[in-house]
């Protein structure tokens, strides 16, 4: 299994939830499988889940689904014991382990290359209902199971090391720009300002 | 602090707006932690590194709350790549309530502080996060509202440091 597998069966799905995805190639990826307004390329290690949590708090009958790498869940593991005991139900979480910092280019690996299991640590840090998937198949399981139901999912997706993203040509929208795309977006389905202050 | 202090800490945050508050508790401050919680105008959020103090912050502010982030000062140094990878990167608007400790004005500054507060002002500095030093509750208010609206119109972090009285 391969990310760009499963975003590819995630990219048609998405109606009004939000996606926040992590860096590097999971966000060229995403990115040209959707163009979303909902979308939020943060694209920085150790950021996208925490980004996540608050958006889910603050929009609690929004969907918000979030991109991870294991990579970056290693740099911020406290964010599991914050999510668990949070527990927001509208949240889910798919970590695309592929056990390599990928952009390194010369396959480093990461400690679950070694003998670090994210899904036990999850259910350590007190998110029960923590997954692994291993196949496309179960994948398409869970990814059905989390955007039907109305309970938080942490699906830890182990996949191969895969360069399509390298192939892909990186979209040139800017952080700003994205923010401001997104927040629009958020205040037209919400019907009410996001932002303060007058010009 | 005293009691009417963090009353008045707590009033005020609710004037200009504030209805989140992302934190992670520390001594000199800690006072206003019951106060919100016993306020249902404000939702608390207690996380276990400043570091994502401010990438939930950020997402419940691109969502639409009115953040506060209350840390103390080490936090800022924790907390440096979200401000900058997050918070400055996206520019989102977060008002820093930060207890200054080690700072001169301390009132319980001692060894195990005062090297940390040194370096708080610069380090703002080059986060180019803007700064208010407050020591005494005399204005507060109207300061917290000045933050506020800074933040707003910036749409980017502003920081009250908090020593002075707010350290006693």
């Amino acid at each position: 299994m391969i990310r760009f597998d499963c975003l590819t069966l995630l990219a048609p799905r998405i109606t009004d939830q939000l996606v926040v995805t992590s860096l590097s190639g999971q966000k060229i990826e995403w990115a040209s499988l959707s163009q979303h307004p909902g979308n939020l390329l943060v694209g920085t290690m150790g950021t996208a889940l925490g980004v996540g949590i608050g958006l889910a708090i603050g929009l609690p009958q929004r969907k918000v689904i979030v991109l991870e790498s294991d990579g970056s869940v290693l740099l911020s593991l406290f964010n599991l014991a914050t999510l668990a005991n949070l527990g927001p139900k509208n949240l889910i979480v798919f970590v695309f382990d592929n056990q390599v910092y990928s952009g390194t280019r010369i396959s480093e690996p990461t400690a679950t290359a070694g003998k670090t299991d994210l899904t036990m640590m999850a259910r350590g840090a007190g998110i029960e209902q923590a997954t692994t998937v291993r196949d496309l198949a179960a994948f398409a399981r869970e990814m059905d199971a989390a955007l039907n139901g109305a309970e938080m999912k942490f699906i830890v997706c182990k996949i191969e090391e895969s360069v399509t993203h390298r192939e892909i040509t990186r979209t040139d929208l800017d952080p700003l720009e994205n923010k401001y795309q997104f927040v629009r977006y958020l205040e037209r389905t919400e019907g009410r300002p996001i932002f303060r202050g007058r010009g | 602090m005293e009691t009417e202090l963090a009353q008045k800490l707590v009033a005020g945050l609710k004037l200009a707006g504030i209805d989140l508050v992302t934190y992670l508790p520390e001594t000199r401050l800690s006072q206003i932690l019951p106060l919100l919680r016993d306020d249902p105008a404000f939702t608390l959020v207690p996380v276990a590194s400043e570091s994502e103090a401010v990438t939930i912050g950020a997402g419940a502010a691109l969502a639409g709350k009115q953040v506060a982030i209350y840390i103390e000062c080490t936090g800022l140094y924790v907390s440096c790549y979200t401000l900058v990878s997050i918070a400055r990167r996206y520019g989102v608007p977060l008002l820093l309530i930060v207890g200054y400790l080690g700072s001169m004005a301390d009132q319980r500054n001692n060894s195990v502080y005062a090297v940390s507060g040194a370096y708080v002002e610069p380090l703002l500095q080059a986060l180019q996060i803007q700064f208010q030093v407050l020591q005494t509750g005399e204005r507060l208010e109207a300061n917290i509202q000045d933050a506020v609206r800074q933040m707003h119109a910036l749409k980017l972090p502003v920081a009250l440091l908090f020593s002075g009285d707010f350290t006693r």
